[in-house]
């Protein structure tokens, strides 16, 4: 994590969820997600959702292996919203019903682009 | 012997067929025995791990001459060195020194033709050779030819690498497979794909785990939300009970079904925001052409219903390749103790083009993240409610056919002499 990121003009509203939510890697964002509070992936969810489409044509503008830093910094918030859907739109709680956590389970190898 | 279902009106009412029977198995409760006896774990490492063939690894992770790779087979106790020479030719080793038996190579992965050990810098080339020994002179009588690293028995099936523990293998790779290599060869596996990888230890016997993967009965209630509603339909089939359930001598494979007519549902923005991509399935992350070609083979859902989710095949004793209409992943199911277990999930995929693929990608990660969690925390449960005693058989439905021959197969290994007695 660097200290200062800040996501690209236009997409300031997003800007309080950046030092939660972005992350280098589908792990740590599972992680993330793994931790929060349903009220606040909530939050995130509905903020994100509202600019998931504006987010991706904006990026799809950049090549997925050289991205600006702040083209980097949404391409990765954006990422979160995957993690956010599985509590938001399956579980309906922060995680799997019956689930421990934390467990032994990591996704060691994501896909490429930030996922670690 | 074998089963599948003819014909979709069958299905309307769940499936009729007797799979278990015509695989020619009996029906009786089944001892959950091994589950929990460290003394037939103990033998379990002997009879099964130290004379099966294994899988070890893709030849795609050995890209290049002079690549290797490097791997812990836990029931073995051993560090595996698997490595391709400069002929191209993959063989492998055991990773310790010949000197005074140090580990030699110290990273998971990469590309070279020796390897020096850290201790005192013994040096062996990829095939194995030993090549250098400082100060040799002072040794007594050393004969260099007799010192290279030792070898591991190594066959290749479908760009699937094996391993014997066995000095020298009673079968081979081939007679090993028999019947399933026949049927499952040729299937287009798109080797320029990109590996995901989920990695779980957990507290429960290696067999829960793969018995997971062996029947659907459990996805309605285990994974209401993350596979259910693709897997399992709440009238036409609301057990998810198998399309086909068959045995090729050691192995076995199952169909299971998927609602043809899924879609995401209205409230699952994030899903249908990922899932405008040409996938093969809502459930996968491989492209649509690709995944026309891999149904097209008649070894992959045998019964070419429409109303197909996936395709589990076992490979004795802990590995499965499964097929689905979104690509298709591996499973190894590696033992470490009697009640523990490493469990390495590789999925492949495309490597995404556009921002809106690689969404859909961490949806698709994400998702099998959850049902990796889900699964390991029931077999979490699942091993103490064995180890508390309360019951020593289980019950099996036909539906979990693939458990009991599994079980079945195993007391052969345990009890044979010899591996051709086991095969019979």
């Amino acid at each position: 994590m660097t200290a200062h990121q800040s996501l690209p003009k236009g997409f300031e509203d997003l800007q309080p969820f950046v030092d939660y939510w972005v992350r280098d890697t589908s792990d740590e964002r599972w992680q993330q997600r793994s931790k929060a509070s349903m009220e606040d992936i909530q939050c995130f969810y509905d903020a994100m959702l509202a600019r998931a489409e504006d987010a991706i044509a904006y990026l799809d503008a950049f090549p997925l292996d050289r991205m600006p830093d702040d083209a980097a910094c949404l391409f990765k918030l954006l990422l979160a919203i995957g993690q956010a859907a599985i509590a938001v739109e399956m579980h309906r709680q922060p995680r799997a019903h019956h689930s421990n956590f934390p467990h032994g389970i990591n996704i060691s190898q994501g896909p490429k682009f930030f996922g670690g | 012997m074998s089963a599948v279902l003819e014909n979709e009106e069958i299905l309307e009412g769940g499936s009729r067929e007797n799979f278990t029977q015509m695989a020619g198995l009996d029906t009786g409760p089944v001892s959950v025995e091994s589950y929990r006896s460290p003394e037939l774990y103990e033998r379990e490492r002997e009879q099964v791990f130290g004379r099966a063939w294994l899988y070890i690894g893709r030849i795609e992770e050995l890209p290049n001459p002079d690549s290797y790779f490097v791997k812990d087979i836990e029931v073995r106790k051993a560090s595996v060195l698997v490595t391709r020479d400069k002929q191209g030719k993959i063989s492998a080793f055991h990773n310790v020194c010949s000197h005074r038996g140090n580990l030699l190579a110290l990273q998971p992965s990469g590309s070279q033709s020796r390897f020096t050990c850290a201790y005192h810098g013994w040096t062996y080339r990829n095939n194995g050779e030993l090549i250098g020994v400082p100060d040799q002179g002072r040794f007594f009588d050393l004969d260099k030819k007799k010192l290279g690293l030792k070898s591991i028995a190594t066959d290749i099936w479908e760009g699937f690498i094996f391993i014997n523990f066995q000095p020298e293998p009673e079968v081979s790779l081939k007679e090993f497979l028999g019947s399933y290599g026949e049927v499952y060869a040729g299937v287009p596996l798109v080797n320029n794909h990109q590996t995901m990888v989920i990695e779980a230890k957990f507290n429960a016997n290696w067999k829960l785990i793969a018995d997971a993967f062996a029947e659907a009965y459990h996805v309605p209630k285990m994974h209401p939300a993350t596979l259910a509603p693709g897997f399992a339909h709440p009238v036409k089939n609301k057990f998810a009970r198998p399309l086909a359930g068959l045995t090729y001598g050691l192995h076995r494979s199952f169909s299971a079904y998927g609602d043809p007519e899924y879609v995401s549902p209205p409230d699952s923005h994030v899903e249908r925001l990922a899932c405008k991509i040409d996938t093969g399935s809502l459930l996968g992350a491989d492209l649509s052409e690709e995944v026309l070609r891999l149904r097209a083979h008649p070894g992959v859902n045998p019964t070419k219903l429409p109303c197909w989710s996936a395709d589990v095949t076992w490979i004795f004793p802990n590995f499965n390749i499964d097929y689905s209409p979104g690509g298709y992943w591996t499973h190894e199911f590696w033992p470490t103790s009697y009640n523990t277990t490493r469990w390495v999930l590789t999925i492949r995929m495309p490597i995404a083009t556009t921002v809106r693929q690689r969404l859909q990608q961490e949806h698709y990660a994400a998702r099998w993240g959850e049902v990796v969690l889900e699964d390991v925390t029931n077999c979490e449960r699942i091993q103490k409610g064995l180890e508390s005693g309360a019951i020593n058989v289980m019950q099996l439905q036909d539906g979990e056919m693939l458990i009991r021959h599994s079980l079945h197969v195993l007391d052969k290994w345990m009890e044979a002499d010899t591996v051709a007695e086991a095969m019979k």
